[in-house]
This record gives structure tokens, sequence and C-alpha cells, in this order.
């Protein structure tokens, strides 16, 4: 208890500006900041202040971990004059503050894919390694946020290296791993009533989360029905526009591409959606998944059965986004609804 | 720490035509040590790369059992392979690889094979083909069905000629159309050419086919006719790619990579996965 009690810092919020500036001297600060009318997590500027005021940001801050492009190749004219980028990431340690439990639940999942017995992404490591994540609890969920359907809550800390709760005009900072610890050592240490009110809000967390799904058995059950009139019906009014992919902060799937300008080019990676067409077109003109509602069942497959059959957890961390931009209001919990109160005929099975 | 995406320069030792808009590319490593150590397995495949213009997967033409230099048969589709078609004899190339699981060229040892291909599907055929003819003691009996839609279009036709007549393999060719009545070979699909190959011992063959998607219903219903098991029924299926190591999704059929887990498929698995051809 004593040892826990010394890892429980406070800051008065108004200070918070201070503390930035001090840690910004050795590494680079990404924080939440308020545009005009929605928050985004960046690298701080010059005397930005954070914006912590917020529900969540617009897009999900996967993208400091899985950039959404990304130099893999650089050349010169010819192939032999090329490099690789690799090398020259640069190797000054990053924090990120304020980001959301159900946004860390998610770079927990793309670990596995990127960071495995049998693959390491060297690029995703290096940002991974290079990166401390002071995580933010959530006193007021959003009424289309669903994390406690995936082991995970408002105050879920795996992975986060210090965890922030707001309390009244200071906030709570709990050192969680030796990098988050050493960070706030110099921070004055919370009170007994501090850490009584921090708990209070945590125990009774996981019940304001207004919406949940059960996904247990959805994966099993997904596996018998690919052929299921539903994916017709679940995608009838969707647009193909593919905003849920970009935004899903477990959304994975990348493109290619040579981009060269006066002689000098590089080859990225950029995000991809496995919602249009062009995705899987062959060069022969060839199209395996012709339909949208192919490329709908391709979506919520990987997410709830395939990610789960490869690597024993679901590709979704509840945080909603997909449901709060969809220009046509498809949400991700009706459809694990559907696929819940569908009873399976024998015709459905493979 | 290594980029799995760096491409390694290569060059194109030889090219000619095989057919219209099909051209033949031999190239090799530069670096001499690595042409000569290079390993793969039939029907495997590698990803070219142009710089400025990008990267595209190509089947291996030719056999590990001649090493030194790759062949591929490659038909220009796409802006890769219109920027390739462009490139000399002598110009370089990135190439990285091999991707995919091959044959499994250990288990067929001892069976008799019938290769079975259509159209471009020559281009991973011909590498089992050569493989086989090089390691001639290691299988039983060889066949050869190939089906193009015209003598013109026939890919390695010069080679696959010198075949017919000769005991160590049974080569069948098909077109669907001779015009100028000139074709030396049979006439039809390559489905026709099932009822000239005698006695298959099912039991004891691998069946490998290879070519555009609406050949293999009719060529499936022909090798389950024979009896020919399902798991040994084998098919080398195509896919948008682009990283090549089961990482961007593009190639992904439910919880599987093709570049990963495939291109090389059996029928069981066409039968028991979704999307497959």
């Amino acid at each position: 208890m004593k040892d826990s009690l010394n890892n429980m810092k406070y800051i008065e919020k108004n200070k918070l500006v201070e503390l930035i500036k001090e840690l910004k001297k050795d590494y680079i600060l990404i924080a939440p900041v308020k545009l005009k009318n929605f928050v985004l997590f960046r690298e701080l500027k010059e005397n930005e202040e954070p914006y912590l005021d917020f529900l969540n940001s617009r897009n999900s801050p996967k993208e400091f971990f899985f950039p959404q492009t990304e130099n893999i190749v650089e050349f010169e004219g010819i192939i032999d004059k090329r490099v690789s980028k690799l090398e020259d990431i640069k190797n000054k340690k990053r924090i990120i503050l304020g980001m959301r439990p159900c946004d860390i639940k998610s770079i927990l999942i793309l670990d596995k894919l990127f960071i495995n017995e049998d693959y390491v992404d060297n690029y995703y490591k290096r940002l991974r390694d290079n990166t401390l994540i002071f995580g933010f609890g959530c006193n007021k969920p959003r009424t289309t946020c669903f994390c406690t359907s995936f082991e995970s809550g408002p105050f879920f800390k795996e992975g986060s290296d210090g965890f922030i709760t707001a309390i009244g005009d200071k906030f709570i900072i709990e050192g969680i791993t030796e990098g988050g610890k050493k960070l706030i050592e110099k921070l004055e240490n919370a009170d007994k009533d501090m850490v009584k009110a921090k708990g209070e809000i945590e125990k009774n967390a996981n019940d304001t989360v207004p919406s949940s799904v059960k996904v247990e058995k959805i994966p099993e059950k997904l596996r018998e029905m690919f052929e299921h009139p539903i994916w017709e019906e679940i995608s009838e009014r969707c647009l193909g526009c593919g905003v849920c992919t970009y935004l899903c902060p477990t959304c994975h799937c990348f493109d290619i591409q040579d981009e060269v300008i006066n002689e000098r080019g590089r080859r990225v990676k950029n995000w991809d959606s496995c919602m249009f067409p062009i995705f899987t077109l062959h060069g022969s003109g060839h199209q395996p998944r012709e339909f949208r509602y192919q490329r709908m069942r391709q979506r919520i497959m990987h997410k709830f059965n395939y990610y789960e059959e490869n690597f024993g957890v679901i590709a979704c961390c509840g945080c909603g986004r997909c449901i709060t931009q969809c220009p046509v209001n498809i949400d991700v919990r009706e459809i694990i609804s559907s696929i819940k109160n569908v009873k399976l005929t024998i015709s459905n099975e493979k | 720490m290594t980029n799995p995406f760096l491409p390694e320069p290569a060059r194109i030792v030889r090219k000619f035509e095989l057919a219209k808009d099909v051209r033949f590319f031999q190239i090799r490593f530069i670096d001499m040590e690595r042409a000569l150590s290079f390993g793969y397995t039939p029907g495997q495949f590698m990803m070219f790369s142009i710089p400025g213009t990008g990267e595209a997967p190509f089947s291996i033409s030719s056999t590990p059992s001649r090493p030194g230099l790759l062949e591929f048969c490659i038909r220009k589709a796409g802006r890769l392979t219109e920027a390739l078609f462009r490139l000399r004899e002598n110009d370089g190339i990135g190439i990285r690889g091999p991707y995919g699981d091959g044959f499994p060229v250990n288990k067929m040892k001892g069976y008799d094979l019938l290769i079975i291909m259509g159209g471009l599907g020559a281009a991973p055929l011909r590498s089992l083909l050569l493989y086989a003819l090089d390691n001639r003691e290691l299988f039983g009996k060889l066949h050869l069905l190939y089906g193009a839609k015209r003598p013109k279009d026939m890919l390695f036709k010069k080679e696959f000629l010198e075949f017919i007549g000769r005991e160590d393999i049974e080569c069948l060719l098909t077109v669907d159309k001779d015009d100028a009545g000139k074709w030396p070979c049979y006439t039809g699909f390559v489905t026709s050419l099932f009822e000239r190959i005698e006695d298959i011992n099912a039991e004891n063959t691998f069946a490998c086919v290879c070519g555009p998607p609406v050949m293999y219903k009719f060529v499936l219903e022909k090798l389950v006719k024979l009896n020919i098991p399902k798991h040994q029924i084998l098919m080398t299926l195509e896919r948008r790619m682009k990283c090549g190591i089961g990482k961007c999704g593009h190639c992904a059929i439910e919880d599987i990579y093709t570049c990963m887990d495939g291109p090389v498929f059996t029928y069981w698995d066409v039968l028991h996965m979704k999307e497959l051809i």
C-alpha cells in the first residue's frame, strides 16, 4: 500500500502547462489539441497547450505507431541508390499524454499483429519502444462508448506507463511502469483523500459506460454465418465511404505506393480500406469481392472472427468512432446484436 | 535492423515475347553469390519493384534445380507491367522474395503428376514441370495438359512441342480455335484432353492446376470424376497483393493470407474456404 501511495502523484490542472514545458526538453509530447470543432492528437507545438476537457479525439491516436503514411524505401533515380528509411527514424523519446483506455487497448490488439513470434515490424516496434503512454481515465463516457464489452473499461490501465484521473481542479497521476514512475517522481504525492476520491470514481466507472454488447461466442457463431443473408441486410445502406476503417483504432490494412518528385522518390505504406472495391481487384480484372455486402462481411468477419482466430483477441475496442462518424448511421453494436439474434439453421452452416 | 520491404538489386538478362502482351523475362541478382545461392520452391512468387512506379507479385516460372537465373512469364496488365515492358535487357530492377507456400514437392515424391494449365496458368506450373523433369527419378508418371485460346496464344509453345513423343513425359496440347488449320496438336478445351490420358492411378496422383478462374470448375469436375483425392488436387490462385508478408490485408481469405499460406491451395481448402476462387 505504501509503495502504491508513493506512485500516486498529483498536479493542479493549471500547473500542467509547466510540467509539459519541462518534459518537452527531453521528449516529443503528443497530446489532444482542440481544433475548430473536434479534438485531435498531435505533437504539441511551441507554447501549444493540450486540451484535456474532451470525451475522445476524432481520429484514433494509432497513427503514432502505425502512421497513415510511412516511408519504407527511399530512392534516387535508379535502384542502386536506394536507401532504407528505417535507420532514419528519430530516436527521440515520445510521450503520449491523455490517451483514452479504449485507444490504448487498440494498441495492445495491434501489438499482436506487428510484434509476434513469427514477425516483428521494426518500424512499429521502434515507435512502441520509444513511447511512454499516459492513459486518461474517462469520467464521462460518450453515448457511443462500449469499451467494457472487450475486457476494458474507462479506467483500464494495461498498456499505460502512467495513468491520469481528473478530480476537481487536480489531476491524480499514477505511475505504473518504471518509465512512467520516473517521469512523475518530482511531482507532489497525492494525499489519502485524493486517493480515496480516485478509488470511488474507478469503482463505479464501468457502470457509467452507457452501452455494451455481448461478444461471447460471436467469433464461433460467425464461422457458421459466411453465407447468411444478414450481410446483405446490414450493408443495404452502406455507402462504402470507408470512414469506419479510417477512424478505427484497430484497422491496420495498408497499401504500398511510390511517389516521385524531381528524380527523388519514396515508397510509402498508406492506410487502405477493405471497404473499397480496388482493395481486391486483380490485375486481370477478376474481382473476388464484387459486392458491397462481401466487403462489409470481410470487415466484420476480420474484426470479430478472423483476428480472434489468429491472435486470440477480437479486433474492436469499443471506442464508437465508426458509429459517431458513419454518414448513414450504421451501428456496429446493432450489427453484433443482429448476429447474436440469428438462429442458425443447418443450411447456414458450411 | 532489417527492412522486409527493401528490394534487392537485379537486372534483366534476357527478354522476348511469348505471345501478344506476354513476355518472358530472365532476371539475375546483381550479386553473383546471391544469384547462385538463392533458393525457392516451385509455386512461389517474387515482388518486382520499379522505383517510382511500384511493386507487383509474379510467379516464378523457372526451377530451383537450375540456379543462377530466375525466369518469369508476365502479361502486360497494369501500370507496373507497362513500365516493366519498357525496360531493356541489362536494365536494373528490384526484386524481393521468394514469397508464399509453393508446391509441397517433398510430399509429392513418388507420386504421378498431372499438370493442367490454361492460358497464363503456365507461368507458375512451368516451374513445377521443369523441376519434375530435372528430378525425374523422384516422381512417377508425368502428364502435361495445356490449353490455350489459339496457337499464337500458347506460351512456351516451342519448349512444350519438344516434349511430344518423349517417353519421360506425356504432353497433350490443345487450342480452343485453330483458324489457320496448321496446329499439329489437339483442338478443344483443356477438359477435352482428359479422355486422352490413359490409366490414371488416382490414389497415387497429384493433380496441379492453374488457369483463369472460369477453368477451375470444369477441370475440378473431371478430377473428382477420376477419383483423385481432394487433398491431392493442388491449385495455385491469384490475389491482389501488396506486402507479401501477411500484413497489408489485401490477399486475406478468412483467417489466412494468400501470400503466406498460398498461393498453392488444395481442392479440400477450396471446398472449406470462402471466396477462394
